[in-house]
This record gives C-alpha cells, sequence and structure tokens, in this order.
C-alpha cells in the first residue's frame, strides 16, 4: 500500500488510541486490565499481535479465550473460557508475586510523574466532582512490573500534579517510588488521542515518543498542564493499518461502544 | 448504639458476635422480607457480595429501600446500583473502594452526596487493600501487611491503615487491619435450607465477608437439597454455620449479571444510571415507581418487562449461555443450559 492510500483510511482518535495500546503489547505477556479503554486495547492486541498474552482481571479471571469485547471487568464475557477464576486477594497477590508484566489503566487526571486520579476533582474535602475511586487501579500500578495509561490529553486531565494521587506513577520523582516501598516498575507509557508518551529515566518526568498523525509536538505541550519533554527523536505514530482497524470495527467492537 | 465505624474494626465484638451464633442445622429459610427487618437494623454497616453488579444482592438492596431503613454505612468493593437510596435517609456514610458501572458512568446520587456533604465517605481504599481487610478477618489475622496504597493521598484519607516499617526488612509496607461489616448479603446461585451457598464464577471476596460479618443473608437463585451441596462441596463459599438467613430469590441480581444464569440488562442499567438517577427528583420518581410502588423483585422485573415490550428474563438468559458456554461446562444439571437458539456472530451484533 503505498502513501497516498494509506493516508485516505479514515479513523477516529480513540480508534487510534486503542490501536496505538494494542502495539504496545508482546506476545506472551501477562496484562492486569483495568476497566474502560484499557479492555478495548487488551482485547484488540490479544485478537492481533499477541495471541499468547496472558490477561488478568480483577474479578479473579485469569487467561480468558477472547471473543467479544465485555464492558466491565467482571462480567460473564470477560471470563469466557478462563481455565482458572480466583478470587480478588489472588490475582493481586499474584502480581505482587510477579506474575504480572503490564498493568492496564485508564482514568480521570495524570501529572508529570505519572501519578493518577480516579477520585476526586477540587479539594477532597470539598470536591467539585467526586468520581469513582481506585477500585483496583492502585493495586495494579503498585503491583505490576510496569503501567500503561489510556486517555483524552486535556490540559485540566494533564495536570502538572493531580489533585489526589489515587494511583502511583513516580510520586515526587526520581527514588520516591522506592522510599515509598512500592514493589513494581511504575509508570512506562502514556497513550492519549494526541500522542504517545514515556518517562525520562533520570527525572522520572513525561516525555513525548511520538505524535498522532494531524498534530504536531507543539500541540500537545498546548493541551499539557505541565512542561513536557521532547526530545529530538520524536516521530510521528503510524498510522493504523486496515488490518487493524478491520480487527477493531468487526471482531473487538462492532457494536461501536467504546470506539467511537 | 453504637456507630457501625466504632464496630467495624472491632475484633473481640466480632468474636463475640460468632460465639452467640448457632452451630446446629436448623432450616433458615425464610422470606426477604423478614430477613431484611430482621437482620438489617438502622445504623449497620451493609456488604454486598459477588462484584456489585455481577452476582450482587440487587432484589436485597431494591428490599432494604422498600423498608426504608435508615442511617446504613455502605462498604463498596466494588459498590454500584445499591448505593442510590442514601438520598432518602438510606444511607449515611460510606467505606469506598469504588463506585460506579464502569463504562456506564458513575453514580449520579453518591455523586450528588459526596458533592454535597450529605454522604460521607469515612475512608478510601483500592479493591486490593479492601479485599485484605476482609482476607485477614476470615484467617484470624489481626492487619496484614501490603504493598498497595503507599505513597498515594489513599494514605491520607484513610483513618484505619498506617505506614509501618516492615521488622525483617525495613522497608516500607501498608498495615490493613481485619474489617468486620454488620451485614454481609450473599447472592448465590444454590443454598441448602442450613444456608451453605454455592457458587458458579468469580467468588470475588464472598469466602472472606461470610466469616468476617456478624450477620449473613444469604439469598439464593435455587434452595436445593443439602445431598446436592455434600455430594459436591467444592463450588461452596458460604458455610452454613456463618449465615443467619436463606432466602430463596430467583433472578435477585437482576438488573446485574448472575453468571451461567442471565446477563446484565443492559439497556435497564443504562437507563438508570444515565437518565432515571440524574436529578434527584428523577431519583425519587424511579424509587416511587419501581422501589416503593412494588411490593417485590418480581413485580418490579414485571413492569420492567412490559415497559421494554419484551421476555427481558428470557433474552438475559440466552446472552449469558452464550457468554459462559453453558452447554460446554455442563451447568445443565443447574437449571441453566438446555438448548441454544443464539450464535456468537449473532450477539457480536447486539449491544452487549
Amino acid at each position: 500500500m503505498n502513501d497516498v492510500q494509506a493516508n485516505e483510511i479514515q479513523y477516529t482518535p480513540r480508534e487510534l488510541l486503542a490501536c496505538v495500546a494494542a502495539r504496545l503489547i508482546k506476545d506472551g505477556e501477562s496484562v492486569f486490565v483495568g476497566t474502560g479503554l484499557p479492555l478495548v486495547g487488551a482485547l484488540l492486541a490479544h485478537k492481533m499481535y499477541a495471541p499468547d498474552m496472558m490477561a488478568i482481571y480483577e474479578c479473579g479471571a485469569v487467561d480468558p479465550e477472547p471473543r467479544v469485547l465485555p464492558w466491565s471487568v467482571s462480567g460473564s464475557w470477560t471470563y469466557h473460557k478462563a481455565p482458572v477464576i480466583l478470587s480478588m486477594t489472588s490475582v493481586f497477590g499474584h502480581s505482587r508475586a510477579g506474575y504480572a508484566d503490564v498493568g492496564f489503566l485508564g482514568g480521570a487526571q495524570i501529572d508529570m510523574y505519572g501519578n493518577i486520579n480516579a477520585t476526586t476533582i477540587g479539594d477532597y474535602e470539598n470536591p467539585k466532582v467526586r468520581l469513582t475511586g481506585s477500585g483496583g487501579a492502585n493495586d495494579i500500578a503498585s503491583l505490576c512490573q510496569r503501567v500503561i495509561f489510556m486517555g483524552l490529553h486535556l490540559p485540566e486531565r494533564f495536570p502538572e500534579r493531580c489533585d489526589y494521587v489515587t494511583t502511583p506513577g513516580y510520586l515526587d520523582g526520581p527514588g520516591a517510588r522506592e522510599r515509598a516501598g512500592l514493589v513494581g516498575g511504575g509508570p512506562w507509557r502514556v497513550i492519549s488521542h494526541l500522542g504517545l508518551m514515556g518517562f525520562d529515566e533520570e527525572s522520572c518526568r513525561m516525555r513525548l515518543i511520538s505524535y498522532h498523525p494531524g498534530v504536531t509536538p507543539e500541540v500537545i505541550q498546548q493541551f499539557t498542564g505541565f512542561e513536557l519533554l521532547v526530545p529530538d527523536d520524536v516521530i510521528e505514530t503510524p498510522r493504523p493499518t486496515a488490518e487493524e482497524l478491520r480487527i477493531l470495527r468487526e471482531e473487538v467492537d462492532p457494536c461501536q461502544l467504546f470506539v467511537f | 448504639m453504637s456507630h457501625a465505624n466504632e464496630r467495624l474494626f472491632d475484633h473481640a465484638l466480632a468474636r463475640e458476635a460468632k460465639l452467640k451464633k448457632s452451630r446446629a442445622e436448623k432450616d433458615k429459610r425464610m422470606p426477604l422480607k423478614d430477613a431484611i427487618a430482621e437482620f438489617v437494623q438502622d445504623g449497620d454497616s451493609v456488604i454486598e457480595t459477588g462484584f456489585a453488579y455481577v452476582r450482587g444482592p440487587m432484589a436485597a438492596f431494591w428490599e432494604i429501600g422498600r423498608q426504608r431503613k435508615k442511617d446504613l454505612v455502605g462498604i463498596f468493593t466494588p459498590g454500584g446500583m445499591n448505593t442510590a437510596w442514601h438520598e432518602f435517609g438510606g444511607m449515611e456514610g460510606c467505606h469506598v473502594a469504588y463506585v460506579g458501572v464502569e463504562m456506564r458512568g458513575l453514580i449520579a446520587p453518591f455523586r450528588r452526596g459526596v458533592e454535597a456533604g450529605t454522604l460521607k465517605v469515612y475512608s478510601e481504599w483500592s479493591h486490593g487493600g479492601m479485599a485484605l481487610a476482609l482476607l485477614a478477618a476470615e484467617k484470624g489475622l489481626d492487619y496484614v501487611a501490603c504493598k498497595s496504597m503507599l505513597g498515594t493521598d489513599i494514605m491520607k484519607t484513610n483513618p484505619y491503615i498506617k505506614q509501618a516499617e516492615d521488622p525483617f526488612t525495613g522497608a516500607p509496607v501498608c498495615l490493613v487491619p481485619a474489617m468486620y461489616p454488620d451485614v454481609a448479603i450473599i447472592h448465590v446461585h444454590h443454598a441448602d435450607k442450613y444456608g451453605n451457598g454455592r457458587i458458579w464464577g468469580p467468588a470475588v471476596n464472598d469466602e472472606s465477608i461470610c466469616v468476617a460479618a456478624h450477620k449473613v443473608i444469604v439469598t439464593c437463585e435455587r434452595i436445593v437439597d443439602t445431598l446436592d451441596i455434600r455430594a459436591n462441596p467444592y463450588q461452596v463459599v458460604v458455610p452454613h454455620y456463618t449465615v443467619d438467613a436463606v432466602c430463596e430469590v430467583p433472578f435477585g441480581a437482576y438488573p446485574g449479571d448472575m453468571p451461567g444464569m442471565y446477563y446484565f440488562d443492559r439497556r435497564l442499567q443504562e437507563r438508570v444510571v444515565r437518565v432515571e438517577w440524574k436529578t434527584p427528583e428523577s431519583t425519587r420518581h424511579f424509587y416511587d415507581k419501581y422501589i416503593l410502588g412494588t411490593k417485590d423483585h418480581f413485580e418490579m422485573i414485571q413492569i420492567i418487562a412490559e415497559e421494554e415490550g419484551m421476555n427481558v428474563i428470557e433474552y438475559l438468559k440466552q446472552l449469558e449461555q452464550l457468554a459462559c458456554d453453558a452447554a460446554y461446562w455442563g451447568l445443565g444439571s443447574w437449571g441453566v443450559g438446555g438448548e441454544r437458539d443464539w450464535k456468537y456472530e449473532e450477539v457480536a451484533k447486539r449491544a452487549i
């Protein structure tokens, strides 16, 4: 397929998000899947790139056979043909033991050190918005080896510091995770509808890896509430391929519940 | 009468409650109405089992609303559609790990209550953290040391957990005390008349919750002979000696999911969460019409079925059987199985 044809493929921002997420999962890895967009990314990865991926859900299901997109981390489609269904303490315990490679999360806010807020917007005592609370997110980010975050990219969703730290990233910066006693490696990738970000090894701050087609690093900076590190080697994110979109639209989310 | 929070982490009080319980195999069957009236008292802390909208005891929660119980303290790990009746004085505070219905959104009455300060959040938890508090109660541990919640604002907004130094390694750990809710309501597939409860699908925290709670109400899809349970005790998550009441409530998890039996009523859930509960007035209307205006769960389902113009239960059974491959798993003897009219390809086209 030449470039002209590739550019003609139409896709929505959320479809791009799902495709970028799916490409980050390596075959054979175990992925602790949180609710929301991660369900879509994980299922696409499973069907497309990582047939031997092992999904873990906080309800206790491990390694189900993916079929249609579950909307919940605990419904019957989530643990379709799972060989084992454990208790909640077991799946988190297994993550601490070292059986969870990747944690896959969403949330309302993420800050420059990758801390995530899913509890309150505004002052905790007098919240402007009360959100869901941690659920399994805190445990997933505390215990899994590396964490992928997916969310929409807006200045208030990417603040310098979260209003409430529900889920640990690098906390206050270098060495803070170790000082706090956390075991997992911390945040690894952030996927938004504008770009793919990682974290600087020394400063632990969020840095751009690639910008999505149609936007520039400058635009991403404008939509980010803190100074985003932009290395010289940033590239444009490869577009979703026709095959990725076909699987996404026909097999993963045929009703377009999430990816619209 | 002490506040529910003072009882929640009291090891001695919890033991006392259990020493008083009869170990005899006695018939504990009773109507749901009577069980709620007798065992859920105003001011109690209440924990639900399953995963809120998966095998959650929904019929029991509607009944609590119907009986206008007051000042309950919710323990939400997670909390779903059961959180709404606080707007009418039903609930004064809560301990929160998660409240919402995932992709279907936030629970508006919960949000309104916390934002307005009428519903107190006594403590924040992670799912794993709260599960460990219940596990500690089950395993006879005063507290457990874990690696969740460290370094975050949860440590500051939960007065019950503590950071400490691991005496073996010197590393920081989070100490989580054993938690003993006043009442647990557990919905299971099968129970015998003594209260032995058997499930299919994820137990989540049920094995812990039934031992942790002072009082346990088991609601079940079907009462089965005790010999049936004794012949296959491997799926039993609730032992009879923890149970105070057994209520046969078919479709007791509706509109949630009952693994192997019926799927979520997605349309009703979305309508309720996004429309019916959008304002305090519409929530009141929902309660007046569906909860206070009906005599029981079945009348409520009947109204919903009439509104949706279809046999809701049959539809959800079909969806669920495909999800679980009921025939494949040999669930026929559970009253599930049977002919499957639908194929995956068709289901994928339906918005589940």
